[in-house]
């Protein structure tokens, strides 16, 4: 055990820092947690920032060249997570291309499929994600959309939920039932729809910050080339399972850089409004604290097991802990503001309405990727074994 | 940071573990102290002397070593000036070059330190008469420190409790020395003491009457150094409390995996298994939290102070949930003196309290958290 890395992994963390340093734009700084814009669109400099990176091998780093990366190895792809995650700068406004569906067509696609990895990682193509139904949320596996092989063509009909830029999205990647007869995980498959196909029709959902990148996506008889099944006709339940991993695996650096950010930002946020003494808010905030460093020693303990290729279960826990603390931090940073803290006029609200915008965001993250009702059953019967109920 | 062990880390943790489970059935400590027999004291002393004295020399390793060994003496309830020996009482000795840190480190010596009044908190205060010494009664000699020439006068005179919460107040989590203090050595033998029962029966404390320094040759420490000592003591102490904390983790997962009620395992309800899963998410961040510190301090790193704090409070406040939870679990068996929980629920439960309770600790961090707000606002 130690605390630094080897000079040859702190020269990889310089030459990051001073291309982060050099072609980083202003937008990426602003340290407000970015879930989109009010009409979900992707902004000019977001397009342009992450082919920058994908061009620079800094994209996704334990990719090669080609696709966006340097062949970087896990602890490489950790300083790259921490050096991003300290300075607040995301890599790209929709993970959708670069995390789910990029390295899903290149783990299960065709030749032709594995073709449109490069333009969905460097977000030339935006994606979005077909996955939650009405009826199919925690239990993914309970979804409904229906595709029927007819000749050279699936026909596929049905609604999709909470599909993030789906108003923006050139291809959408669709998880649908083709064997309604098989078992719940056994007949589902996965196809790449186009999305100006005739029968596909998107009408945004604003959420509750009131940006509108979600949106209901309807299915009504869409045509779809049978060559747009993804990996085996009823095999889609593995890929599900692969994508979810994908979107797990580095968010603990994130969360918690931006935990650490806020904290020490709420210490001072306090001491401005003159609450620097409140014996109440002090040690709301030192509990806070605590947290905030046991988790982000806990993300590298969990790190260790995942360099030797041990399962970590560390990891079953991060995002479970990461998201709940966010919840906490940023409330308590509305509390502090006493009754300004219901301002959500950024123009009127301290910090420019920072607080109370991340605790809107926030507030999906113990929902999205896993409830954490679902995380906690996931927990007790896989890291604690538990007898199922 | 790398939390990988190297292989030699891993032998001695995995010896420890066996150590441990070996040689150190709850049935010794029962007998010693909580069911005594006429030769309970003796035999866990001879099991002391043959098993643990050789280690007392951890003291002198990685902090990182010691805690690795130190989990897993938590996960075992002994009644054994270790800690009190290797992680306090030894640091303290090296650090003024004294002679006797030798001899506690070759097995033929054991020591304990005059450590806390009556807040429980580290004081050096030469004001205060009774000093509550653990381990009293199983060691060899008293490590006594003073405070040094330039201490500043108690306002209102008494050692009040509020006027000891004055002296640790300074804000960088000082004992409020003025600098230095001096460090001397008495035998047992020679102090008067009166045992005072506490829930941890297996470490036992005494009320020691403080002597006069008289013809003792005191040693000087700096204020930082004695700072390092007790970071190294508390640091341990909390890998300590992980290990109780991994016990009774481990027993409730035992029981209510087999327990049933209504025709199925309790551990099988919902209700149950979450607050288990909370629960292991805290021993999880804490347990992290105590390498972290023990690799911050072994690396003289700048933030060895707040990542002591942060183990501390992190790995009490775990260890005493898990001692609360784990008897809920068990519901009526728990509850029981037949049953071992109650003898890790009692170590959980003082040995937070030993060095400074998790709301110390985090008053220290906040202390320093505002302190260095104060600055950049």
């Amino acid at each position: 055990m130690k605390l630094g890395w080897d000079s040859e992994h702190e020269s990889f963390r310089s030459e990051l820092v001073s291309f982060l340093e050099t072609h980083a734009p202003p937008e990426a700084l602003g340290g407000r947690d970015l879930i989109g814009t009010d009409t979900g669109d992707i902004p000019q400099w977001a397009r342009r920032w992450q082919a920058e990176l994908f061009d620079n091998g800094w994209m996704v780093p334990a990719y090669p060249p080609e696709l966006g990366g340097r062949d970087a190895d896990p602890l490489e792809c950790l300083i790259y997570a921490e050096e991003l995650g300290r300075r607040g700068i995301p890599r790209s406004v929709h993970f959708g291309g670069y995390a789910i569906v990029g390295p899903s067509l290149l783990e299960f696609g065709s030749e032709e499929q594995k073709a449109l990895a490069p333009a969905a990682i460097r977000g030339d193509t935006i994606w979005c994600v077909g996955m939650s139904e009405p009826d199919a949320g925690s239990d993914l596996a309970n979804l409904s959309t229906t595709a029927v092989l007819d000749g050279d063509s699936f026909v596929v009909n049905g609604q999709k939920v909470w599909t993030s830029y789906a108003l923006h999205a050139e291809q959408c990647f669709c998880y649908v039932r083709t064997d309604p007869d098989a078992g719940r995980h056994k007949g589902i498959s996965v196809l790449t729809v186009a999305m100006d196909s005739p029968g596909v029709t998107v009408r945004p959902l604003r959420h509750i910050t009131g940006s509108a990148e979600f949106a209901e996506v309807f299915f009504d008889d869409v045509v779809v080339p049978a060559g747009n099944l993804v990996g085996e006709l009823h095999g889609g339940w593995r890929i599900t399972m692969g994508s979810l991993a994908h979107e797990r695996g580095g968010l603990w650096v994130d969360g918690v850089a931006a935990a650490e950010r806020a904290i020490s930002d709420l210490v001072k946020l306090s001491i401005s409004m003159g609450r620097g003494s409140d014996p109440v808010l002090r040690r709301q905030l030192t509990e806070l604290f605590v947290e905030v460093q046991s988790l982000r020693a806990l993300g590298y303990k969990g790190f260790a097991s995942f360099a030797q290729g041990s399962s970590a279960p560390e990891h079953s826990y991060m995002k479970l802990a990461s998201s709940e603390l966010r919840q906490r931090l940023y409330e308590t940073g509305m509390d502090i503001q006493g009754s300004f803290g219901a301002i959500t006029d950024d123009a009127a609200a301290v910090d420019a309405g920072r607080w109370q915008h991340s605790w809107q965001v926030a507030l999906a993250a113990t929902i999205g990727g896993g409830t954490s009702e679902i995380q906690r059953n996931v927990v007790a019967s896989r890291v604690l074994g538990l007898p199922r109920g | 940071m790398d939390f990988s062990l190297t292989p030699e880390q891993e032998m001695l943790r995995d010896t420890a573990s066996a150590l441990f489970s070996r040689e150190f059935p709850s049935s010794l400590v029962r007998d010693a102290c909580y069911d005594p027999v006429t030769d309970g004291a003796s035999v866990a002393a001879a099991a002391f002397d043959r098993h643990l004295r050789p280690w007392i020399s951890m003291g002198d390793e990685s902090v990182v070593d010691q805690c690795l060994f130190m989990e897993e003496a938590g996960a075992a309830i002994t009644r054994a000036p270790f800690w009190s020996a290797s992680a306090l009482a030894l640091p303290l000795l090296r650090a003024v070059n004294h002679p006797d840190a030798d001899r506690l480190a070759d097995g033929s010596l054991t020591a304990t330190v005059a450590l806390a009044g009556s807040t429980g908190e580290w004081i050096a205060n030469r004001d205060l008469t009774k000093m509550l010494v653990t381990d009293f009664g199983l060691v060899d000699i008293v490590v006594f420190v003073d405070a040094g020439g330039n201490t500043r006068e108690p306002e209102g005179g008494s050692d009040s409790a509020d006027t000891d919460r004055s002296h640790t107040d300074s804000g960088d989590g000082s004992a409020g020395l003025g600098g230095e203090a001096l460090v001397w050595v008495s035998p047992a033998a020679d102090l008067e003491a009166r045992v005072v029962e506490n829930l941890d029966l297996a470490r036992p404390l005494a009320e020691v009457t403080r002597p006069a320094m008289g013809d003792h040759q005191p040693r000087m420490i700096t204020e930082a150094d004695l700072h390092s000592v007790l970071e190294r003591a508390s640091v341990v102490l909390a890998a300590e409390m992980v290990g109780t904390a991994r016990w009774l983790k481990e027993a409730t997962i035992e029981y209510v995996s087999t327990r049933e009620q209504f025709g199925r395992p309790v551990g099988s309800f919902q209700g149950l298994q979450w607050k288990l899963v909370d629960a292991s998410l805290e021993l999880e961040k804490a347990g992290a939290a105590v390498y972290y510190a023990a690799m911050c301090l072994d690396a003289d790193d700048p933030d060895r102070h707040r990542a002591t704090h942060v183990a501390k409070s992190a790995a009490g406040t775990t260890a005493r949930r898990w001692a609360k939870d784990a008897m809920q679990a068990h519901g009526g068996i728990g509850y029981t003196w037949e049953h071992d929980l109650h003898l890790y629920l009692r170590r959980a439960n003082a040995a937070d309290r030993l060095l400074g309770d998790s709301a110390w600790h985090m008053e220290q961090l906040a202390l320093d958290l505002f302190e260095s707000g104060q600055q950049h606002v």
